[in-house]
């Protein structure tokens, strides 16, 4: 069959060549009869050239402005059923037309043709056009990361068999050359039978992403083992909240609660996926016994994995205070919402690149682009509300942070090292350490009880954007402008695993609950999921439409949102690779975002001076397919709480469940 | 072809030196030029990103650069972002408007103050979901009441800071009590509801919820209604009601209830037409003044300070009308004999000086103004005589029988206010204006009497007015000779007092020596 196609294409073009007009169209109406099947004569590289080759024999620059102006007007006077189908194929054929004549130094007419018809794709595309904009020569195409990407791989347009038909029987009719060369070089048609797909599905098709997609879809294939580490804090507090008596039981019952529906919607992940899944015997029939006990509904426990790293030793103390804070959680839904308590920063004279909050709220520290990292300590705020209000959530932790010898008149302790602006400050999930990124390529660990800088990390090569320490400490992971994201541990210098693969800079990074996975979300629009043990990815989330900014993941492990620079917020199925949901509401950047301890909540955190509480449960419980039906945005989105005029630059729930909130005051212009 | 043009090229080469840039060189830099800018900028974006930002500064740009390993450009770091200035008659074309500084100014200008070191502040964005309505957040958008209005503007243009109870708590009763006591101020003062409406406002508990409304109310409606002078005494009386309420707490609103009553006190004009008893609106807010001061005196210890201050500086302006002069020393002496003594006397002397050709009857002409002129002459009188009469009153040594001849001048004075009045009044029928005036001007009691029967004799024009007056001041110059000598024998007795009477005899002594006619004298006589 290939070989016949083969041949066939050969002759046509021959014919075509040598102007034998009829017996091309002879042969044209034979093969699209053939056509039922995808053609796939594009299989063939060198054949392609082959063809490509005879049209650059002619006069091509028109050739292209021509059939892509006709392509276009026949576009848009088609059925409307099948429209938006064919309007796909439209912005491949564009770029790589403007790429090919650019290649052929055609460089005046290259850019006449993007002046043309740019605005078409303005809207979907404006990112992609702003980077093709400039490129004006052959050596461009190659330096360009996006356009040599572009240019190598083929890009996926899934459409239905019949507007594949169509278009193919107008491109045989038009006898447009140039945009055969081009559909055939570079789009890869996958047809499908039924009906054309809703427009809505869209969302994977117009991010063209550098690597293919087959490729990403195989990566997705890897297994992947998201549930919850065994023998965690929340485990056991879950065992004790069984076993606790009666004296204790409003609290226990709550946590129970809590627990069971945690288990609940963990378990219908589980029976998806769980059957590949590392489970205990011994926990599991543990935990069944228990939810047998709580009721007989739950069948399975949520799954367990075990760490692959090993995880740093708790003491008892701290341990004990966190059960603390896990047994007086406050219980969140949609119907009961956090409390906020936000920290603004005043006087920041436009110097703060970042902000985070230590897990108790009583830390909060402020990266600044004048090399110094701030860290103030709330209790110490002076402000009666809250000083008192915090109180409560400091309680239990106050024993760890030792009073500090505050000579300086500050209300702030000082960190200086750092050679460059700060962009990215952690706290140890204890309080104990600072970790923070600055663009002078280093990462630095400080002590906040010594007051100290401790270890300086370098490995990176250029400026690192983020870094996260690990939800139990010691490892953290960073992510740089060099196209790496890197793990380590607190006493190594040296990183513990390199992650490369990203298209472009790595802008943000974060941690799975069970540590075995870190996520990073990149310049090249992708969101990737890598595995900690391996260093290899594991997944890549692509529906983003710009630079991603943040990144959240789930407590029950199963679910990661990703915000972007345009405001839009996805929640992504780990296990699947997919995108639950779309949440629409910021109108820009969205610098943070946050799942409340249990996941019921997502808070997001936008340049436009909101913070946001989205339901996680109906979002993510709710079948795909009502998606398409009514509005489900509204039922997602919660709560809107503006500031005043104070963009929000990070969020933290307290393992209480209070949302701690950080921005900066800024004076509108 | 490229946005970058050949010229550009050309002449960013010639002021790097090269003078002989081919055209094809230039035309082959320019698309790489474009391209290099562009790859910078995509890389500045970056940086602003992870700074956190949302518009693009130079720092970014140098972040960019580094990035590139590129020199930075120097000179354009700025704190904050640039303002950009459009150029006019070109569409998209910006500049930075980059003034030439004289570098002298710049080393002769005082030290800039430090800028404030960053801080945190910690506040509750939302408690359990609900926004609390603090200043700190932004406000909420509720409904507002489709009632007031008025208030509702006035409270946008305000700071923000102002911590006010946010509209929505107020109940539906209170803003139908608030339109109803708005409507009848502004429409129905002389009803008797309106009496009833202040009586309601001094004495009902519950209304301080409405405190901020109805001090914006007063606020707007003086600013706005100066011409209209039964307006302005109705405000008044609702700001005397206000303050006679115990269950209000007007304290936190003084200080945006003060500049109204006190513009109703110096205020140039008040009302439009003649008949408006203006002096009585003043001689009340003076009252009204004094009470405030009396009350928050203590809290807000500059209270007293600031406003005998815009009081002295009313008087002492002599730029300003008469008008302005009389509530200005309405307003001092009622705030008591000791700001009476210690602001009003030491300047009475040049304040006379000044007052003395509006006086007379040659000097002045227009009618009109010399009438004002002796208000003013007779509010001053009264103010100094209180004054006197106070400090005398307070002085220890005075012998027994005095207590009980106290009462009796004083009674004999009383008395003899009301013939005189009544014989002032005789020869004055004719003009009503006056009449009226002298009927229901409630100034103290010598103030009155001598002001009246000084206007009376003006204005009657007698040539005999004169010489009355200095026949009256050679007899009180000769009182005046034996109460110095009883006042130089306390004053051996108390020194500090004494030396003040001493001191406000001198002065006296210049022009006021018809105020004699007070108690004290008899009774030092």
């Amino acid at each position: 069959m290939e070989n016949m196609q083969a041949v066939n294409s050969f002759v046509a073009a021959y014919l075509k060549k040598k102007g034998f007009k009829e017996a091309e169209q002879l042969l044209e109406d034979l093969h699209s009869k053939d056509s039922a099947a995808p053609i796939d004569f594009h299989n063939d590289p060198d054949l392609a050239k082959f063809i490509h080759h005879f049209s650059q024999s002619e006069d091509e620059v028109a050739r292209y402005q021509d059939g892509y102006s006709k392509l276009r007007s026949w576009t848009y006077s088609s059925l409307d059923l099948y429209k938006h189908e064919l309007l796909r194929v439209l912005y491949p054929v564009f770029i790589h037309s403007f790429m090919d004549l650019v290649a052929k130094g055609h460089l005046q007419e290259a850019r006449t043709f993007f002046n043309a018809f740019h605005e078409d794709h303005q809207l979907m595309h404006s990112r992609d056009l702003q980077k093709l904009e400039g490129v004006l020569s052959q050596s461009h195409l190659e330096e360009m990361e996006f356009a040599r990407s572009l240019r190598q791989n083929k890009v996926n347009v899934k459409i239905c068999q019949y507007s594949y038909d169509l278009l193919l029987q107008y491109l045989h009719k038009t006898q447009s050359s140039a945009m055969l060369g081009v559909i055939n070089e570079h789009i890869n048609f996958q047809a499908t039978s039924g009906q054309p797909g809703s427009i809505s599905d869209d969302i994977e098709v117009v991010t063209l992403i550098g690597s293919c997609q087959d490729a990403a879809n195989q990566i997705n294939q890897k297994e992947i083992h998201w549930g919850l580490l065994e023998d965690s804090l929340e485990e056991r507090s879950e065992k004790e909240g069984g076993l606790l008596s009666d004296s204790e039981k409003t609290e226990g019952e709550n946590k129970e609660g809590d627990a069971e529906e945690s288990k609940k919607r963990s378990a219908e992940g589980g029976k998806q996926g769980s059957s590949t899944k590392k489970l205990k015997k011994d926990k599991a029939v543990n935990a069944t016994a228990k939810s047998t006990r709580l009721e007989a509904k739950t069948t399975s426990s949520a799954p367990r994995v075990k760490p692959e790293l090993t995880l740093p030793i708790m003491s008892t103390e701290v341990e004990q205070s966190i059960l603390e804070d896990l047994r007086n959680r406050v219980q969140l839904s949609s119907i009961a919402l956090p409390s906020v308590s936000f920290y603004t920063f005043l006087d920041t004279h436009n110097g703060l690149n970042c902000s985070s909050i230590s897990h108790d709220g009583s830390l909060v520290a402020g990266g600044f682009s004048d090399s110094s990292l701030k860290v103030w300590d709330t209790a110490k705020l002076g402000q009666q509300t809250g000083g008192a209000t915090l109180q409560g959530e400091n309680d239990s932790t106050s024993s760890e942070h030792v009073v500090r010898p505050n000579g300086v008149k500050r209300s702030y302790t000082l960190f200086q090292g750092h050679s460059g602006p700060v962009y990215s400050a952690t706290f140890s999930p204890l309080g104990d350490f600072i970790l923070s990124s600055s663009a002078d390529t280093t990462i630095r660990l400080w002590s906040t009880k010594l007051n100290a800088n401790l270890v300086c990390y370098k490995g990176h090569n250029y400026p690192v954007w983020d870094v996260q320490f690990s939800p139990v400490g010691h490892y953290f992971a960073s992510a740089s402008h060099d196209r790496t994201a890197r793990i380590w541990a607190m006493d190594r210098i040296q990183p513990l695993r390199v992650m490369a693969g990203h298209l472009s800079d790595v802008d943000c990074v974060q941690w799975h609950a069970n540590c075995n996975y870190i996520a990073t979300g990149s310049s090249d629009r992708t969101v990737r999921l890598w595995d900690v043990q391996s260093g290899e990815c594991v997944r890549i989330f692509i529906g983003h439409r710009s630079m991603i900014l943040s990144l959240a993941m789930s407590p029950d492990g199963r679910y990661m949102a990703s915000g972007d620079e345009d405001g839009t917020i996805m929640t992504w199925d780990l296990s699947s690779g997919r995108c639950v949901t779309p949440l629409m509401g910021h109108t820009s950047c969205v610098w943070t975002l946050a799942f409340s301890c249990e996941g019921t909540l997502l808070a997001s955190g936008s340049a436009d001076c909101t913070v946001k509480l989205w339901d996680v449960t109906t979002s993510t419980k709710a079948p795909r397919n009502e998606e398409k039906s009514g509005n489900p945005n509204r039922l997602r989105s919660l709560k809107t709480l503006p500031t005043k005029s104070t963009p929000v630059y990070s969020l933290q729930f307290s393992r209480r469940n209070l949302l701690f909130a950080a921005g900066v005051l800024s004076k509108k212009v | 072809m490229s946005i970058v043009a050949k010229e550009t090229i050309e002449v960013i080469a010639q002021s790097i030196g090269i003078n002989n840039l081919s055209d094809d060189a230039a035309l082959s830099l320019a698309p790489d030029v474009e391209y290099r800018m562009r790859e910078i900028m995509q890389e500045a974006i970056k940086c602003m990103r992870h700074s956190r930002r949302t518009i693009l500064t130079t720092d970014d740009v140098d972040g960019a650069l580094n990035l590139r390993n590129v020199e930075p450009v120097y000179g354009f770091t700025s704190g904050g972002p640039l303002q950009f200035k459009r150029a006019i008659g070109h569409r998209g074309l910006f500049y930075i408007d980059d003034r030439d500084v004289d570098l002298k100014e710049v080393i002769e200008a005082p030290l800039p103050k430090a800028p404030l070191d960053t801080g945190v502040a910690c506040h509750w964005l939302a408690i359990e979901g609900v926004q609390p309505a603090i200043p700190e957040n932004a406000p909420v958008g509720v409904i507002a009441a489709p009632s007031n209005g008025n208030t509702y503007e006035q409270k946008d243009e305000l700071p923000v800071d102002i911590k006010l109870p946010v509209k929505h708590v107020l109940s539906r009763e209170l803003q139908l009590y608030f339109d109803k006591i708005s409507e009848l101020t502004l429409r129905k003062s002389d009803s008797a509801l309106f009496k009833e409406a202040l009586v309601s406002l001094a004495t009902d508990s519950g209304l301080h919820p409405l405190v901020p409304y109805f001090t914006f109310f007063v606020a707007d409606e003086v600013s706005r209604g100066l011409n209209d002078y039964s307006l302005l005494f109705a405000l008044m009386r609702v700001v005397w009601s206000l303050l006679q309420n115990p269950h209000i707490h007007i304290e936190p609103y003084l200080h945006q209830l003060m500049p109204s009553v006190v513009t109703c006190l110096v205020s140039k004009k008040l009302g439009n037409r003649i008949a408006d008893n203006h002096w009585e609106l003043r001689d009340f807010t003076a009252k009204l003044v004094a009470l405030i001061c009396k009350r928050f005196g203590h809290v807000y210890n500059t209270l007293q300070t600031r406003l005998t201050k815009t009081l002295l500086n009313a008087l002492l302006d002599p730029k300003r009308a008469l008008t302005q002069h009389y509530g200005a020393i309405q307003g001092l002496a009622a705030l008591g004999p000791n700001v009476v003594r210690l602001l009003i006397l030491p300047n009475l002397e040049p304040y006379l000086r000044l007052l003395e050709p509006e006086l007379l009857l040659e000097k002045q002409k227009n009618e009109m103004k010399r009438y004002e002129a002796w208000r003013v002459y007779g509010a001053l009188l009264r103010a100094a005589g209180q004054g006197i009469y106070e400090r005398l009153k307070i002085f220890p040594p005075l012998p027994s029988p005095p207590g009980h001849t106290i009462w009796k001048s004083k009674e004999k004075v009383v008395t003899a206010v009301p013939n005189k009045r009544k014989a002032s009044m005789e020869p004055l029928e004719d003009e009503p204006a006056l009449k009226k005036i002298a009927t229901d001007g409630p100034i103290g009691s010598s103030a009155s009497v001598t002001t009246l029967a000084s206007s009376g004799e003006n204005d009657a024009g007698q040539p005999s007015s004169s010489e009355k007056k200095t026949g009256n001041r050679v007899g009180k110059d000769g009182q005046k000779l034996k109460k110095s000598a009883i006042l130089n024998q306390i004053w051996k007795d108390d020194l500090n007092s004494g030396h003040t009477l001493v001191t406000l005899l001198e002065l006296l002594g210049e022009g006021i020596l018809s105020f004699i006619p007070s108690p004290e004298m008899s009774l030092f006589l």
